[in-house]
């Protein structure tokens, strides 16, 4: 957790998934947060998340479909290609509600997969 | 002459269940009584009566407002199935397992795009397939089903559904196929306007680069050849139809915020009683905003009347307009019969459970509660009758 914070990463944008490529060199010592510099390094790798993968996908469909149908608006083709960009949109859509929904707060993900465990355990009475 | 049938009707919101393999479903006892010479053979079936409840929807599967709303009736949260393929379309909770019928499709994108097919079109769908897995889990069996993905528009290798005790299976063509049709306990038609439609598309489009209100509205008028050739015939079979229209209650709203919606409930249905206003089969119209209720623009207005679709007799019950305070829902509530609530205040208690669900202001969000109440009394009546035949049949 500190070394989250010390490295001042901000995890705030979307299209950012750091992964963390830890070199420990022995002994960890996560007690002495001064000795920080020796231990861990951050590297953050670009990843393209699905999220944007999919709205490519639809502007491209939307493209297509408009293309198309300027031939011919009444194909089976230019029907298929409306199709699918509906198909598009109702999927980019249902990633956008889980994204909004899902992601927030990984401690909740796991606690949801994982109610037994000690850091999740909750006692009503 | 003492033969017991063990049987435990399971409440939908208990957390033990008899866990019963599907292997071995009946368990034979053997008990000799110190009176008499005769041994009685005591049978215990481990099996669990299956309801399969159809719903017909347009946009996507499973995610769906009217799904997390009717498995949150029975109980528990439905999530995707763990551990398996993350663009899954299937969602489990504790008693309910909902299918995406999209999952039967013999053609992927690919393969639509290149027979220049809709996903409407019956021609991309397997529905001997479907008709073999609904007809498995219904008898207990679990199948692998294939899973269609949406993100890459490819049919992915198949996933273990083990069969519940409600299957839900929704989609594009859940009444299509006779054989599917009949197996159906019970089925829900989603009808949406052309009007609330394209408000709605707007909505959910306008935030994504590349569409313009010519791209939605081409989208909608280019399937719509197919949409009523073959999606919009299976109203005439469904139990339930929830139509969405826009409203009466302001002139000229195109906006599709206050909507008017329809419960049309189909009479004579076995286990299921349609819900009334004040007297059953007549025609009431209702507002219930004045003395006693304050509300604001543009209020509340019931409709109940009897009526006929497609031959056969229904009942409607109609709201337009929106609610906007906890009191206006209670109020309903109570003036609404046969909801099938185990306690005063279930449908508000619902409601506002899921209050930042879409539509949990309107008749949308009342409508889908109701069904899915309905539903859960119709379970409850099914297990209690085969319990109760299979102990006569015991007795005889």
């Amino acid at each position: 957790m500190t070394t989250i914070a010390a490295s001042g990463l901000s995890v705030a944008t979307p299209r950012v998934v750091v992964v963390p490529t830890v070199r420990v060199s022995a002994p960890v010592r996560l007690n002495y947060p001064w000795k920080l510099g020796s231990m861990n390094r951050m590297v953050v790798v670009v990843k393209a998340t699905s999220e944007g993968g999919i709205s490519d996908k639809v502007e491209k469909s939307i493209q297509e479909a408009k293309e198309t149908c300027a031939d011919d608006p009444v194909s089976g083709e230019c029907v298929a290609a409306w199709d699918e960009v509906e198909e598009l949109s109702a999927a980019a859509s249902h990633a956008r509600d889980k994204k909004k929904a899902g992601g927030s707060d990984p401690l909740e993900e796991y606690c949801n997969d994982n109610p037994e465990t000690d850091e999740c355990r909750t006692y009503d009475n | 002459m003492a033969v017991s049938t063990i049987y435990s009707t399971q409440a939908l919101n208990s957390t033990h269940f008899l866990t019963s393999s599907s292997s071995s479903k009946q368990v034979f006892l053997y008990r000799r009584q110190p009176q008499t010479n005769r041994r009685f053979n005591t049978l215990i079936t481990c099996s669990q009566e299956t309801i399969v409840i159809g719903l017909a929807a347009d946009s996507g599967c499973g995610k769906s407002t009217f799904m997390r709303r009717l498995t949150s009736v029975f109980g528990g949260a439905a999530k995707p199935p763990k551990g398996g393929n993350p663009d899954s379309n299937t969602l489990i909770s504790d008693t309910t397992t909902v299918i995406c019928l999209d999952d039967y499709h013999s053609l992927d994108r690919y393969g639509r795009k290149e027979q220049k097919v809709t996903a409407l079109d019956p021609r991309a769908n397997d529905f001997d397939l479907m008709y073999e897995q609904v007809k498995a889990l219904k008898s207990g069996v679990a199948v692998e089903k294939p899973i269609y993905n949406h993100v890459t528009g490819l049919l992915d290798p198949p996933e273990l559904i083990q069969p519940p005790k409600i299957l839900v299976i929704e989609g594009l063509h859940p009444m299509f196929d006779e054989r599917v049709r009949d197996l159906l306990d019970f089925s829900i038609y989603l009808d949406i306007s052309n009007e609330v439609k394209f408000a709605w598309k707007i909505q959910r489009d306008m935030a994504e680069r590349g569409h313009s209100l010519e791209s939605i509205k081409a989208s909608i008028e280019a399937r719509k050849p197919d949409f009523d050739a073959f999606i919009d015939p299976q109203k005439q079979y469904a139990d339930a139809v929830i139509e969405v229209l826009p409203t009466q209650l302001i002139p000229d709203d195109n906006e599709g915020k206050v909507l008017r919606v329809r419960l049309i409930m189909k009479e004579g249905v076995k286990y299921f009683s349609p819900v009334y206003l004040f007297d059953e089969g007549s025609t009431i119209s209702w507002i219930p905003c004045g003395r006693k209720l304050t509300c604001s623009y543009p209020g509340i207005k019931f409709n109940y009347e009897p009526d006929s679709y497609f031959d056969h007799e229904v009942s409607v019950l109609e709201m337009d307009g929106q609610f906007d305070r906890l009191d206006e829902l209670i109020y309903v509530e109570s003036h609404l019969s046969n909801l099938s609530t185990k306690f005063y205040g279930e449908v508000t208690q619902q409601m506002l459970k899921h209050a930042d669900f879409p539509g949990s202001n309107n008749g949308t969000g009342l409508f889908q509660t109701i069904v899915g109440l309905k539903i859960r009394d119709l379970y409850e009546q099914l297990i209690a009758n085969k319990a109760t035949a299979r102990a006569e049949a015991a007795k005889a």
